[in-house]
């Protein structure tokens, strides 16, 4: 277990303990929910993850270097920020993929951009819940004020990346 | 139906791509490399697991706890630069995926939070939710590229709901 994880898990069960001073009735629905989330998630983890692995094996070693390498600069975060989008899913999803590229040569303010796109221009997400909870004006008016952000958030982990080089990948 | 659809869109469509891939593996390098890949697929799930178990007991806690209505009457039309990073807060901290969050934005709503206050809401959850960060950024991609990738974004979303209070779109919720 990595500290991260330890850390969550301390968190996890001080929050439960709180639950659990307010009464029986507010622990017992924590629990039930986690399973509920739990039988949600699993189905997606088990498609999502072979699917990342397989597209892994079939992405060259260097196929992504020319797109969205170190060197790519503002053209491979704007490619980047795009994708993000495009990602046909939630984390379990981007964050393999993720992995994906950066084996495949991709560099890190390019990848800050993908994931930057992807939590804001994420179409995946817009149509299933944002549109039909929202409606089309919430959604104007939040990609509106977000558009540049994905683009600023590359290029600010470029420069910060020039300072203190930031390795991408498991620790 | 249409919500049945939707609920399970998003894995239909992962599993359609999914196929895909493992046939075009399969073609080019045989059957052994779709069971390496399955194995890695596996080694990875194996190490998200304790992660995201505490975290969504972690979520399913949080949810009994707090109730976000209360913080919408610091969320105003006239809250200024203080709502929109009261709401930033709040969306950061917001548990759970986007079948909480979006109806979330609803009850804020309600409660009196407005349309900067909701834009900044719902980009930093989508940014820097804590749930998603803990369970998934931090173990996949790194904590460098994680406290980085925040650092840069964390106050990306009160800069876009200063924004959005200057957009001329009204909206008003509609339930």
């Amino acid at each position: 277990m990595t500290g991260a994880q330890a850390f969550l898990w301390v968190l996890a069960l001080v929050a439960m303990g709180l639950c659990a001073r307010r009464g029986a009735i507010p622990a017992r629905k924590a629990v039930a929910e986690t399973g509920q989330s739990l039988a949600k998630i699993l189905p997606l983890f088990a498609v999502a993850l072979p699917m990342a692995a397989f597209l892994a094996e079939l992405v060259p070693a260097d196929a992504a270097s020319a797109w969205i390498g170190p060197e790519s600069g503002l053209s491979g975060i704007a490619v980047g920020a795009v994708a993000g989008g495009f990602m046909p899913g939630g984390p379990f999803v981007t964050f393999p993929l993720v992995i994906a590229f950066a084996k495949a040569g991709a560099g890190v303010p390019q990848m800050t951009a993908l994931v930057t796109g992807w939590a804001i221009y994420g179409i995946h997400r817009i149509i299933t819940w944002e549109y039909p909870v929202l409606g089309w004006r919430f959604v104007a008016l939040r990609m509106l004020a977000g558009l540049p952000l994905p683009i600023l958030a590359g290029v600010l982990a470029e420069l910060i990346d020039v300072v203190v080089p930031i390795t991408l990948g498991r620790p | 139906m249409i919500a049945l659809l939707r609920r399970h869109a998003s894995l239909m469509v992962i599993a359609a791509i999914g196929a895909a891939a493992a046939a075009a593996l399969w073609q080019k390098r045989g059957s052994g490399a779709v069971f390496e890949a399955l194995t890695h697929a596996w080694d990875l799930f194996l190490f998200i697991a304790p992660s995201l178990l505490a975290g969504l007991l972690l979520a399913g806690a949080l949810r009994q706890l707090i109730s976000p209505g209360a913080l919408a009457r610091w969320m105003g039309a006239d809250s200024g630069w203080f709502g929109l990073v009261v709401a930033t807060l709040a969306g950061a901290l917001t548990p759970g995926g986007p079948m909480a969050a979006f109806p979330l934005v609803l009850v804020l709503a309600g409660a009196g939070a407005d349309r900067g206050a909701l834009v900044a809401y719902i980009l930093s959850w989508g940014l820097n939710g804590f749930q998603r960060l803990l369970i998934y950024e931090v173990p996949l991609l790194g904590p460098e590229f994680t406290i980085m990738r925040v650092l840069v974004t964390a106050w990306m979303p009160i800069i876009a709901g200063w924004g959005a209070r200057r957009i001329p779109i009204a909206w008003e919720p509609t339930r």
